[in-house]
């Protein structure tokens, strides 16, 4: 017992010193959450998803080795700002907010911010009718703000959630939940969850990757940028698009 | 919904054995240094050491008065922005010392109350005999108050293993960050998180085990 303690200390003190001494700069170090499907999740202790790819793709272009970072998502921000991340790949919304602190790629993603219910709920047929109803987030999305932007934003129950707003609004806990349009879709098409789109998109979401701002860092961001643009001209990034989604979410 | 998925759940106990070991490993790291750091502690504030008692029990009284999840935000993304050779420190690291920190401040309590509730005749006896206040900590005081303090400490070390599981807001993928992963790309909530409870629990269970092993060899000089 005694011995085995020490072994598994031993090798954590091991991890944790190769872990330390890793910090190699021609590394791009991606953070992610890995819990956001179709864009990153895990399948088979196998990262995957649309950011994924993009980012392979863009270190590929660069030239360069990728790193995935997974935490939960409200731990993503702290490691950009710490610099423990370089960016984070996980369907980031431009803000004025944002742009205040950061500085962003191009966009390359185009999107809609979609209400989602439980499926037979026919009392909700869009944003219009979240009045008085309690509708579930996620935490540090920016969807939070969209609702709070609405004219009658103080009639709406908003709940911030940390994961599992799907599995919450199925289960009938939330009355609707407001997610992008793209990966809404794809949950009700591919999970075995009783959901149903409610409505059109209520508004234009753009999203990007977000760069400190300091001069190292705004030289990253533009190489990223001109990664990104050889990959949309060349087709790669609506390749990409396509493959997950069946149409070409990369152009407005 | 339908009903449980078993071939998932099967599948996923393989993969979430591969990071059972990085879970054990900050959770006995982690009690190895909490019981050096609270020991070291207790001792203070039994002895009530001027200066450092007082040190101590800020100490304490700070890392027991704030929660966990705060003090792993404030040391991994908060002190950085202050102090930037901190990012030196990965996520590994600053979860063990998150549940060094932490649980030493509750068990430097629990050692306390243990060395406080050896028989005083002990002490006076190993006095008398001319002891020196160390020799009389290692060989009297602290020999008897493993024995009371053990169930207690035992009772942290378990509350450490489940504790790893915020790890996962500090970038490591761990037990339930690995879950939390496959239960996105799955959407089998229910599948993935009872099979990691029952490995929680079956955790536990085994110490548990190994606890009733250790008390029963502690108590030895004591059965009649």
């Amino acid at each position: 017992m005694l011995r085995s303690l020490a072994l598994t200390m031993l090798s954590a003190g091991a991890i944790a010193i190769a872990g330390g001494a890793q910090a190699q700069d021609d590394t791009l170090k991606v953070g992610m959450s890995g819990g956001y499907f179709p864009f990153t999740f895990v399948e088979q202790d196998t990262l995957k998803g649309f950011e994924v790819d993009v980012m392979e793709a863009v270190a590929e272009e660069m030239d360069a080795e990728v790193e995935f970072v997974t935490a939960n998502f409200s731990g993503l921000f702290g490691m950009l700002e710490s610099g423990r991340i370089d960016t984070i790949a996980n369907q980031i919304t431009i803000t004025e907010e944002r742009q205040a602190k950061y500085v962003f790629t191009r966009p390359y993603v185009y999107d809609g911010a979609q209400v989602v219910v439980k499926e037979g709920n026919e009392a909700i047929q869009g944003v219009e009718d979240l009045r008085g109803k309690t509708v579930a987030v996620n935490l540090g999305s920016n969807y939070e703000q969209l609702l709070r932007e609405l004219p009658y934003a103080d009639e709406i129950d908003i709940r911030t959630y940390e994961s599992n707003i799907e599995q919450d609004t199925a289960l009938g806990r939330v009355d609707a939940f407001v997610m992008d349009r793209v990966s809404a879709s794809q949950v009700i098409q591919e999970k075995p969850l009783p959901l149903a789109l409610a409505g059109q998109p209520f508004s234009k979401i753009r999203n990007a990757l977000p760069f400190r701002d300091t001069e190292a860092d705004r030289a990253l961001r533009d190489e990223v940028d001109a990664a990104l643009t050889a990959l949309r001209e060349d087709g790669t990034l609506a390749e990409i698009s396509e493959r997950w989604f069946g149409n070409d979410i990369t152009r407005p | 919904m339908s009903v449980l998925d078993f071939d998932y759940m099967v599948g996923l106990v393989p993969i979430l054995l591969r990071y059972l070991p990085l879970t054990l490993a900050m959770a006995a790291a982690g009690m190895a240094l909490a019981l050096v750091l609270a020991c070291g502690l207790a001792v203070i504030r039994v002895l009530g050491i001027p200066g450092l008692n007082g040190v101590t029990l800020l100490f304490i009284s700070f890392f027991r008065g704030t929660p966990l999840l705060v003090q792993l935000f404030l040391f991994y993304y908060g002190l950085p922005q202050v102090l930037a050779f901190l990012t030196q420190i990965n996520g590994i690291t600053a979860t063990i010392m998150g549940l060094t920190l932490h649980f030493a401040a509750y068990m430097a309590e629990s050692i306390r109350a243990a060395i406080v509730g050896v028989d005083r005749s002990q002490t006076e006896a190993a006095l008398s005999i001319g002891m020196t206040n160390g020799q009389l900590m290692r060989r009297i005081v602290l020999p008897q108050a493993t024995r009371v303090a053990v169930p207690t400490l035992m009772n942290y070390f378990i509350d450490m293993i489940k504790a790893t599981s915020l790890a996962f807001t500090l970038g490591v993928t761990e037990l339930m960050g690995a879950t939390q992963k496959e239960a996105a790309g799955s959407f089998l909530y229910f599948e993935a998180f009872i099979t990691v409870a029952v490995f929680y629990w079956v955790i536990v269970e085994l110490l548990a085990w190994c606890q009733r092993r250790l008390e029963t060899r502690l108590n030895e000089a004591y059965r009649r």
